[in-house]
């Protein structure tokens, strides 16, 4: 295994790149990562990993119980399958960009001790997520078929906005993690920003119920609400997207992507003095 | 691999016959300034506020100024320096953990770092699973440490507990673990910083050895250690990192007396302004004043670091402000714990000094000073015959320090050696 190590200081490559290869040169490591996330995740608990099955399960029959009987939301097939599929989009978002930058926070003490490419963290925190949300897919067929809303075979379609959704949680959790890294406060401030952002994104209630002068606001100008949609696009509305819903997540996704990924990269020779 | 032959070379000790073949660490004019804010901004309201206000200022703050160092291939590098002198700050730079602000560094070669306890691993997981994590953190394959694994359990002593979750394990098993793991990936660049002082002691045996036979094996070696004693034991070569500053750097043995002689200087300064503050280590009427007190070696030179069995010499400049008839002087060593081992005095040793006036000058020789490591002081003081009027008194005012493994004396254990022999009849 003798590969010749060679390290200079003096040769540094733009920070964006060198970045890409050590993330690709440590694909080993962020597949640890995810392991030892889930693995750790249900260890302790009785019911183990069926958690991420039943997790869902309960928290739809919760929200639909409160929001379908007392408000009275009108959704086209039955709202348990309506909330169900904009909620597994939003946790994704919500649970993978919090734990890259509470990973890199807490677990940074390893930056200081050892070269591994700082977006690790966030990477295995997004391919936590991907398996997380793999595992979720199986309670939200259940709930379809139980509330009779028709599987299509749009369904083949799902990669494609977990994908997407996938990108923009990355470049969102690389930025806030770089910001992080600075105010140990943005942990909590974030906190409070994604609460927020969650009721003022149509997960819980139909896009149809919001006034017409918060529209703007609500949907064409959060990124959220674009793929969300695009998510309950082939599962929920059981129909491929349009190419200009699609077109538009694709722009959203990349964006976020390059922008977190530039200010990461570039920041992250400061973090080891930092954490 | 003629490493053999090189660390062979290494052991006589010349300094760096540098070729930039065996040369595996190299700074040049390093320097790595950090920036920080001047005062502790927590807050990201805060932050905006002061910004906006232009008020943000910045200090930076060199960490290493200008370092010119190279490590050879299969040598064990000590690092002194006491907290905060730059030796994390230069372990990083190597660990290609930081970057420096300018100069340059380059590393031929894999490094590995000891991580301190806890750090890389996790409790819920399991021993088997906390290598196989570990080593990719290292850069390994799952393939690569399913080969190695058997070797690690082995070494680690785990045996079946290696399947068990590790907050079970005791913190030895940590560390035991944790040593294991970053040996066997057999980097080529080890660096152990302070670690072994955790750990039994068969452990931190059986550490020593594998650090040796790694060595053997071409492996080059970073040791941070605030213990001399380990420092002298393992490197052939060191350096001295103050205040960011290379101060001294070379033969372990010449790096570590300067090392150790600074700090006397600083602890002696320390002592002699606490005894211009506190009048209590110094009293007496002064008729015969104790004008300055200073040691020794056995070629005259004025040091405060020893080895056991060195010659020590103790000179004592007096001056009598009024003619004293046979006057006694003393001296007193203490070790720091205040145990006092020895009290000699010229009327015991049957010297009459007569009538003393004006200045003058005595000393007190020790041939073989039988101290084993620690720290000292002498007491010197004047009296008269009787013992009954004390003209002068220092108390403990004059420290030194004796270091083990100087010529001949290896033992370890105690106050101080009997010069006994063994022989087996």
């Amino acid at each position: 295994m003798a590969k010749p190590l060679f390290y200079d200081s003096a040769r540094r490559g733009t920070p964006p790149i060198e970045e890409i290869r050590g993330a690709f040169k440590y694909r080993h490591l962020i597949f640890q990562l995810v392991r030892r996330d889930i693995l750790t995740r249900y260890k302790r608990s009785f019911l183990g990993v069926a958690w991420t099955l039943l997790n869902p399960l309960g928290m739809t029959l919760v929200l639909t119980v409160a929001f379908s009987q007392i408000f009275r939301f009108q959704t086209p097939y039955g709202y348990a399958a309506y909330v169900l599929s904009g909620f597994l989009a939003w946790t994704f978002f919500s649970q993978t960009t919090t734990a890259a930058m509470v990973n890199l926070v807490w677990g940074g003490g390893l930056l200081n001790r050892i070269y591994i490419p700082r977006s690790s963290f966030a990477l295995a925190a997004i391919g936590t997520g991907i398996v997380n949300m793999a595992l979720a897919t199986i309670p939200l067929l259940f709930v379809m078929i139980i509330t009779e809303v028709p599987i299509n075979i749009s369904l083949i379609f799902l990669p494609v906005p977990v994908l997407l959704l996938a990108g923009f949680a990355l470049g969102m959790g690389l930025l806030i993690s770089a910001l992080a890294v600075y105010f140990p406060d943005v942990v909590e401030m974030y906190q409070i920003i994604l609460t927020a952002w969650f009721y003022l994104t149509p997960i819980i209630y139909p896009e149809e119920i919001i006034p017409e002068a918060f529209r703007i606001w609500v949907t064409t100008l959060n990124p959220m609400y674009h793929l969300v949609k695009l998510f309950r696009m082939p599962v929920y509305y059981g129909q491929f997207p349009t190419w200009q819903e699609l077109s538009i997540c694709i722009l959203i996704s990349v964006t976020m992507l390059v922008i977190g990924w530039w200010i990461f990269s570039n920041k992250s020779d400061e973090f080891s003095y930092r954490i | 691999m003629n490493s053999l032959i090189e660390s062979k070379d290494l052991n006589h000790n010349e300094g760096p016959s540098t070729t930039a073949d065996d040369e595996v660490i190299r700074l040049e004019n390093v320097s790595v300034r950090y920036r920080v804010p001047q005062e502790r901004i927590g807050t990201f309201k805060e932050y905006a506020i002061r910004w906006v206000q232009g008020k943000v200022k910045h200090r930076s703050f060199l960490a290493l100024q200008d370092i010119n160092l190279s490590i050879l291939k299969g040598e064990v590098f000590g690092l002194v320096g006491e907290n905060g002198a730059g030796k994390s700050t230069l372990l990083k730079l190597i660990a290609r953990v930081l970057r420096p602000s300018s100069g340059r560094i380059t590393v031929k070669g894999s490094v590995a770092p000891l991580l301190e306890i806890g750090a890389g691993f996790h409790p819920e997981l399991t021993g088997r699973e906390n290598v196989f994590l570990n080593g990719a953190m290292l850069g390994f394959t799952q393939e690569e440490m399913e080969e190695k694994f058997p070797r690690i359990v082995d070494f680690a002593e785990l045996g079946d507990f290696i399947e068990a979750p590790l907050r079970t394990y005791s913190s030895g098993m940590w560390a035991r673990l944790g040593f294991a793991v970053a040996t066997e990936t057999q980097p080529e660049i080890l660096i152990v910083d302070e670690i072994l002082s955790v750990g039994d002691e068969s452990f931190q045996h059986k550490s020593l050895e594998r650090i040796q036979s790694f060595k053997a094996d071409g492996a080059t070696i970073l040791l941070v250690s605030h213990s001399m004693n380990m420092i002298e034991q393992m490197c052939q070569r060191a350096a001295w990192l103050s205040h960011g500053n290379l101060i001294a750097y070379g033969s372990t043995h010449a790096v570590v007396e300067q090392y150790l002689g600074q700090v006397r200087e600083v602890e002696s300064n320390r002592l002699s302004e606490e005894s211009t503050e506190k009048p209590t280590h110094r009293w007496g009427d002064r008729r015969l004043e104790i004008r300055q007190v200073k040691i020794f070696n056995a070629k005259s030179q004025e040091q405060n670091t020893f080895y056991t069995g060195e010659t020590l010499i103790l000179r004592i400049d007096y001056f009598a402000h009024e003619p004293i008839p046979s006057p006694t002087i003393g001296v007193a060593i203490h070790r720091q714990d205040g145990v006092h081992i020895t009290g000699p005095n010229t009327t015991f040793a049957g010297m009459d000094l007569g009538v003393v006036e004006g200045p003058g000058t005595v000393i007190y020789t020790i041939p073989y000073l039988a101290l084993l490591e620690g720290l000292y002081s002498f007491t010197v003081a004047t009296v008269n015959q009787e013992d009954t009027i004390i003209y002068d008194y220092h108390d403990r005012l004059y420290a030194f320090r004796v270091n083990n493994h100087g010529e001949n004396v290896s033992e370890r254990y105690g106050l101080m050696t009997m010069r006994g022999e063994w022989k087996r009849i």
